[in-house]
């Protein structure tokens, strides 16, 4: 079982970005959503590439079907849009 | 799902945090005009802290900090004069504007008093309501939405509730609550508890829609059956920026207002008209009645068989400030997100020096602001209003059987008319 990520610990690679709040404990029901979020969370706008995640933005998370998205709004250029973790890339299904 | 940082961020109301800042641009209403006139000083408590409001001989209003500036004791408990708010401890007097005007036990020749000033705010009446500003100069005009000045029979239900007040400002940005929360939800409690819940809301949401403008956020719903000619798509309804949710049908209208008391804590004020069309003679109201909520039992549980009974169980059981580092948002909350998106949008304004939405500087578009609100309510016609007064909040008034007198000889006098007698 993987070890929980540090906070902190983004520059290495794989941590938890910076968060002055404790996260859930461990075993909290939604730990691993709070987790994931904080890893997974565009940290950038797609615009300008401006910080989001923090007082230069905000990042809100939706679930639909399979897919995670994420509300993003950059304070910096005012661009507002989803962006959707895609695991696999699929192209047309044909209408039933 | 948010960080807590952002959670915070959007949550704390208090002085010098950056939703304080930007909730302090606003007027709010803090008491009935009736309670200033039962009694011409009252404390009250707005964004984390208190305010002693008064009201003068004259009829007007002031608002200074609780505290006197001289040893804390609180004018709450002080002596309303002509020019302000004398404490009832020392006599030191406060103008309207805070200045100190008298120090009794001084010397007279002393300077003193010129270098000692309350915090002071701004105070009016509108509707039936004492409202105050309590943000930086200049002030902005106390906006005249249109239910505050609109003729009617006025109803004012309320409730102390001890929860952060945005998680109900969310909550008027979340039309799929209202097919479960007082569709099905009160349908199975009818049937348990034998009685008959509201059909008309337990229709079914086929899309929901939001649309950002001057004062807030229009939601729109379309419900299973409907078109998109109805009101309820057509017309909507707004979440007013940054405490109201604008609401009515079928004669009633209405503002949902939540207070910022604390950061745990929000007087909702459902802030009635009823007004509908072909009321042969609209009563007049020497004094507009206001009454308390009750929304525990004996035992401390929820009272959800009625609607804002059931709303209020929603957001007091998120808990003081819920925590949405572990939510789980779907498609269906866009809304939420959208209204997240416009409290941070007003946040960067505010520290930018501007303005944020729903500042009314223009006496010229003050006169009366009008918001879009449907009149017919989930299709249900007329039935909508006896059935919202019935089994909501109203089944509290004590003039509940006067308001279904009117809107019963309203629809008689509708049904005549349209009968050509």
């Amino acid at each position: 079982m993987a070890e929980r990520p540090v906070a902190g610990a983004v520059g290495d690679g794989g941590g938890l970005p910076e968060d002055p709040h404790p996260l859930p404990p461990p075993t909290a029901t939604f730990a691993r959503d709070a987790e994931r979020h904080l890893l997974d969370a565009p940290r950038h706008c797609p615009r300008c590439g401006a910080a989001i995640s923090g007082p230069g933005g905000l990042v809100v998370e939706w679930w639909a079907a399979t897919d995670r998205v994420f509300y993003c709004w950059c304070r910096s250029c005012d661009w507002t849009g989803t962006v959707v973790q895609v695991d696999r890339h699929i192209g047309h299904e044909a209408a039933e | 799902m948010l960080t807590a940082e952002q959670n915070a961020e959007l949550t704390r109301v208090g002085p010098g945090t950056p939703m304080g800042e930007l909730l302090r641009r606003y007027w709010y209403p803090v008491a009935f005009t009736r309670q200033l006139e039962e009694f011409p000083v009252k404390r009250v408590r707005l964004l984390g802290e208190n305010w002693a409001l008064y009201k003068t001989p004259d009829g007007s209003y002031g608002v200074v900090e609780e505290h006197c500036p001289h040893r804390r004791a609180s004018l709450a408990y002080g002596v309303v004069e002509a020019v302000g708010l004398r404490c009832g401890y020392h006599g030191w007097l406060f103008g309207r504007d805070g200045t100190c005007l008298d120090q009794p036990a001084e010397l007279d020749k002393t300077t003193f008093k010129d270098r000692v000033r309350a915090r002071a705010g701004r105070a009016e009446e509108l509707g039936g309501m004492v409202w105050v500003y309590v943000g930086p100069e200049p002030a902005p005009l106390l906006p005249r939405y249109d239910v505050y000045v609109m003729d009617g029979v006025r109803d004012f239900g309320h409730a102390l509730l001890p929860c952060n007040w945005l998680q109900i400002m969310e909550n008027a940005v979340d039309p799929h609550h209202v097919e479960w929360l007082h569709g099905r939800y009160f349908e199975f409690l009818g049937n348990r508890m034998g009685f008959e819940a509201p059909k008309s809301f337990q229709r079914r949401h086929v899309k929901v829609a939001f649309d950002e403008f001057d004062h807030g956020i229009i939601k729109r719903r379309l419900l299973e059956g409907h078109s998109e000619d109805d009101d309820d798509w057509a017309i909507g309804h707004p979440m007013v920026f940054p405490y109201c949710m604008r609401v009515g049908g079928a004669g009633i209208e209405q503002m949902q207002i939540r207070v910022p008391v604390d950061d745990t804590t929000t007087w909702f004020v459902l802030y009635t008209v009823h007004a509908p069309d072909g009321a042969p003679v609209m009563p007049s109201q020497a004094v507009i009645p206001d009454y308390e909520l009750p929304w525990r039992d004996e035992h401390g549980n929820h009272i959800v068989d009625y609607v804002e009974g059931q709303d209020i169980m929603a957001w007091v059981t998120q808990g003081p400030i819920t925590d949405r580092t572990v939510e789980h948002l779907g498609k269906s909350d866009v809304g939420i997100a959208m209204l997240r998106k416009q409290f941070k949008q007003q946040l960067a304004a505010v520290a930018a020096g501007r303005d944020p939405i729903a500042v009314v500087r223009d006496p010229a578009a003050n006169d009366r602001i009008d918001l879009p609100c449907e009149k017919d309510k989930f299709g249900a016609g007329a039935d909508f209003a006896t059935q919202w007064m019935n089994l909501g909040f109203t089944r509290y008034s004590p003039q509940l059987q006067d308001l279904l007198k009117l809107h019963t000889e309203a629809a008689e006098a509708r049904a005549t008319a349209a009968a050509g007698g």
